[in-house]
C-alpha cells in the first residue's frame, strides 16, 4: 500500500513537470487571443468591406479545419518553405491564430447584440466612436461574453494535450511514457485529476468574473 | 433668438417619404409640442435636428449656426466638426430611454460630462447629485438602472441630457414607454423645464400635456407640417380635416378610457 502511494506520488510529480509547458501554452494563448479577439470583431463590425471581408475569411478558415491540421501546417508545413519554428512557437502560433478565431466570433455576436439604443444615447451625448465603445458598448459586450468565454477557456485547457504530435512533451505525454513503462492505468487517471483541476479553477475564476459584473443585472 | 431654424427638410428611407419639405422656427423659451398621427414623420424631425438621422436636403441652423445644409445628391456642407460643436447644445430623451445599464444613476449623468466636456470627477459627482436632486431622485444615485422604475429612469435621462448643459432639449414620446402611472412624475419633471424657460420640442401622444405646456403645437401628416399654431386654435378650433379628425378620434377614445 505504502508503494503504491509512493508510486502515485511519484508519478503526479513527474506527470505535473510535463504539465509546466501545458500551462505555459495556456497562458501565452489566453493573453494574446482574448485582446486580440476583440480588436478582430471591432474590425469586422466596421464599415471597411475589405476589412470585413478579409475577417470573414479568417475565421472561415480557421473555424472551419482541425486544430491538428493547423498544428501540422504551422510546423510540418512552414519548414518546407524554409521557416522552422521551434515547437513552442509553433504551437503558441497556432493556438492563439485558432482561439482568436473563435473570440472574434463571440465578440462581433456579443456587440452585435447590444442594443442600438445605447448607440444613440452615446451619440446624442456628443461621445464619440471611441468613447462609446470603450465606455459603453465593450463593457456590456464582456459582460454577456463571460459564458461563451469561459467554454473557450475550458476547451483550451485540452486541446493543449495536440501539442504531442509535433514532438512536445506535456502533461499527457508524460502520463502516456509512465503507462508505457509501468503498463498500469494509474498515470491516466492522475492526468484526468490534473485536467479537471485545472479546468475547475478556470471555471471558479470565471464565476468570480461574472458574479462582479452582474451586479448591475 | 432663433433657437432652431429649419429650411425645406426632406427626408426619405428608401421609397419611403419621412419628412416632405418641412420648415419651422423655435424662438428662445419657446416649448413646441409635435404632435400627429403615428409615422407621421414626428420622430424622424427630431433625430434629423440631433444628427442621429441625416436628412436628404434642406438647411437646419441651430442659434443662428448652419448645422446641416445639403441638396438633394449632394454632400453636406457643414464639415463633422462644426456639427459636433453644434450638436453640444442640442439634450435628447428618448422614448426607450436607454440608460447605460451597466452604470449607476450618478454614473449615467456624469459620464458625458467627464468623457466628452473632461471634467474632472470631483467637479462632476455634484453637478450630477445636484441634477438628480433637480428630478427628485438624488437617494437613488448609486442604484443601477435595472433596479428602478420606469418613470424614474426617464427622469435619469433627462438628468443625464441636462448633464450637458444644453441649450435646446428634445424629447421623443418621453413617456410612451412607461406604464400610465408613471406618466405624471416625468411630465412634472418636463413642466419644470416649461417654468425655466427651457427651449424644447416634444414629440407626444398627451394631448392634454402637450396643451398644458406648449406655446405652440406642430401638427404632422405624413411627412408635412400642415399646422403650427397655438394650442387654443389647434385643440378648440382646428380648420384642417385632418386635425379635426384626429383630436375627434383622441377625444374619443379618452371618453371610452373613462368609461
Amino acid at each position: 500500500m505504502e508503494n503504491y502511494l509512493q508510486y502515485i506520488y511519484d508519478s503526479s510529480i513527474f506527470i505535473l513537470k510535463g504539465s509546466i509547458l501545458t500551462v505555459q501554452l495556456y497562458f501565452v494563448t489566453i493573453v494574446f487571443s482574448i485582446p486580440l479577439g476583440i480588436i478582430l470583431a471591432l474590425m469586422k463590425i466596421s464599415k471597411y468591406k475589405f476589412l470585413k471581408l478579409s475577417i470573414g475569411f479568417y475565421t472561415w478558415v480557421f473555424r472551419g479545419t482541425p486544430l491538428l491540421l493547423q498544428l501540422f501546417f504551422t510546423y510540418y508545413g512552414l519548414s518546407i518553405f524554409g521557416i522552422n519554428l521551434p515547437p513552442f512557437t509553433a504551437a503558441a502560433l497556432t493556438f492563439v491564430i485558432n482561439y482568436s478565431a473563435y473570440l472574434t466570433e463571440i465578440y462581433r455576436a456579443g456587440i452585435e447584440s447590444i442594443d442600438k439604443g445605447q448607440y444613440e444615447a452615446a451619440k446624442a451625448l456628443n461621445m464619440n466612436y471611441y468613447q462609446t465603445m470603450k465606455r459603453i458598448i465593450l463593457p456590456q459586450v464582456v459582460r454577456r461574453t463571460i459564458p461563451p468565454t469561459c467554454n473557450e477557456a475550458i476547451n483550451l485547457v485540452k486541446d493543449t494535450a495536440l501539442v504531442v504530435i509535433i514532438g512536445m512533451g506535456d502533461l499527457l505525454r508524460s502520463a502516456k511514457e509512465l503507462f508505457s513503462r509501468d503498463f498500469a492505468v494509474t498515470p491516466f487517471i492522475i492526468a484526468a485529476v490534473i485536467y479537471l483541476l485545472m479546468t475547475s479553477v478556470i471555471v471558479f475564476f470565471f464565476k468570480k468574473i461574472e458574479v462582479k459584473y452582474s451586479i448591475y443585472e | 433668438m432663433k433657437m432652431i431654424q429649419a429650411n425645406n427638410l426632406f427626408k426619405s428611407f428608401g421609397q419611403h417619404t419621412v419628412l416632405n419639405d418641412v420648415s419651422f422656427e423655435v424662438n428662445k423659451g419657446e416649448v413646441i409640442a409635435v404632435i400627429g398621427p403615428s409615422g407621421s414623420g414626428k420622430s424622424t424631425l427630431l433625430r434629423c435636428l440631433n444628427g442621429l438621422e441625416e436628412i436628404d436636403s434642406g438647411i437646419i441652423a441651430i442659434e443662428s449656426e448652419h448645422y446641416a445644409d445639403k441638396n438633394h445628391g449632394g454632400k453636406d456642407k457643414i464639415n463633422l466638426k462644426e456639427k459636433k460643436n453644434i450638436a453640444t447644445k442640442l439634450g435628447m430623451v428618448f422614448q426607450h430611454i436607454n440608460l447605460f445599464p451597466h452604470k449607476t444613476v450618478l454614473e449615467n449623468v456624469i459620464e458625458a460630462p467627464i468623457t466628452v466636456l473632461k471634467m474632472k470627477k470631483n467637479d462632476a459627482i455634484p453637478l450630477g447629485e445636484a441634477l438628480l436632486e433637480k428630478v427628485g431622485l438624488l437617494d437613488k444615485k448609486d442604484f443601477y438602472p435595472s433596479k428602478i422604475s420606469g418613470g424614474q429612469k426617464q427622469r435619469v435621462a433627462i438628468a443625464r441630457a441636462l448633464g450637458m448643459n444644453p441649450d435646446i432639449m428634445l424629447f421623443d414620446e418621453p413617456t410612451s414607454s412607461l406604464d400610465p402611472e408613471l406618466v405624471g412624475e416625468v411630465q412634472k419633471v418636463i413642466a419644470d423645464l416649461v417654468k425655466e424657460k427651457m427651449t424644447m420640442m416634444i414629440v407626444t401622444h398627451e394631448m392634454r400635456f402637450a396643451e398644458e405646456v406648449a406655446d405652440r403645437i406642430i401638427f404632422m401628416d405624413e411627412g408635412r407640417i400642415i399646422a403650427d399654431e397655438k394650442p387654443e386654435k389647434i385643440f378648440y378650433n382646428p380648420e384642417h380635416p385632418r386635425i379635426m379628425s384626429f383630436i375627434e378620434n383622441i377625444a374619443m377614445r379618452q371618453l371610452i378610457d373613462k368609461d
